[in-house]
């Protein structure tokens, strides 16, 4: 499996941007609400690039949690907990909440006990919900 | 909204370490924005490539196997990035390194809604942001 993932690294970051036309079958309906998205919402320049760049990300997300999850294997410990995973979100994204880390913990703790595949978003909306209704 | 994480010297070394003091944050990040991408937003690390070099991470050297595998992009120092690094070391002192420097043009020159860096150096990546709004995450 590492093989195919550094393949997968090495091609994603190839220069090489030639092109191929591909047999590809994509239900009507899907292609349909692409050109939607494309001709009345600019989500993309083309339907190409939105197929695209949505393969991209869907890959990229593919080798990273294969290297994360090889990691979580060799070393158990640096497996992040959701509220480690809370934290983090609210830092990246510079939210207030980021300066309480207990406070998100506990959120994560909660949250935990109804929807255990619950993830780092969904705790910083219900911690932030929470902060929102008075007490 | 489409953000862009950038990696300063201590986060590279904390990823790569499993033994770093910081190890398990900065691989609470990564996690957080794989989760991200697998809901389709627009989300991407990036590291400047004379940080890699401060960092000493060598992608043909098998020791840094896990940072190579997370599909981190290098920022490179070409020509026109090189040329805004050069400015910003001069608007803010030569006293920034060139890695700093580096830095500050890749989160200038970004073209996400929001720019994220991870560092130990906060007061240094908000000199070399200058006018850009950026978060600052402090390890």
């Amino acid at each position: 499996m590492p093989g195919a993932v550094d393949r997968i690294i090495e091609l994603l970051g190839s220069a090489d941007k030639e092109t191929a036309n591909t047999s590809m079958r994509i239900p009507n309906a899907l292609r349909e609400a692409a050109t939607i998205a494309v001709n009345d919402l600019g989500a993309a320049p083309s339907t190409t690039a939105l197929t695209t760049t949505a393969l991209r990300a869907a890959l990229e997300a593919v080798v990273m949690q294969a290297g994360l999850d090889q990691h979580y294997e060799q070393h158990p410990r640096a497996r992040p907990t959701l509220g480690d995973l809370a934290v983090a979100a609210a830092e990246l994204d510079g939210h207030p909440l980021a300066r309480k880390p207990a406070r998100l913990r506990r959120a994560a703790s909660q949250i935990l006990a109804l929807h255990p595949n619950a993830d780092a978003d969904a705790v910083l909306l219900w911690a932030e919900a929470q902060d929102a209704v008075p007490a | 909204m489409s953000q862009a994480i950038v990696f300063d010297n201590e986060a590279v070394q904390a990823l790569s370490d499993p033994d770093h003091p910081k190890h398990n944050r900065v691989v609470s990040h990564v996690q957080v924005v794989t989760d991200r991408k697998k809901r389709a937003t627009q989300t991407s690390i990036v590291v400047p490539t004379s940080v890699r070099v401060e960092a000493g991470w060598d992608r043909t050297d098998p020791a840094w196997a896990f940072p190579n595998s997370l599909g981190i992009a290098d920022a490179g120092l070409d020509t026109a990035l090189a040329n805004a690094a050069t400015a910003i070391r001069y608007r803010t002192g030569t006293g920034i390194s060139v890695a700093d420097a580096h830095v500050g043009a890749v989160i200038q020159s970004s073209a996400s809604a929001r720019i994220t860096v991870i560092t130990s150096d906060p007061d240094d990546m908000q000199l070399v942001a200058e006018s850009t709004p950026v978060v600052v995450v402090t390890i």
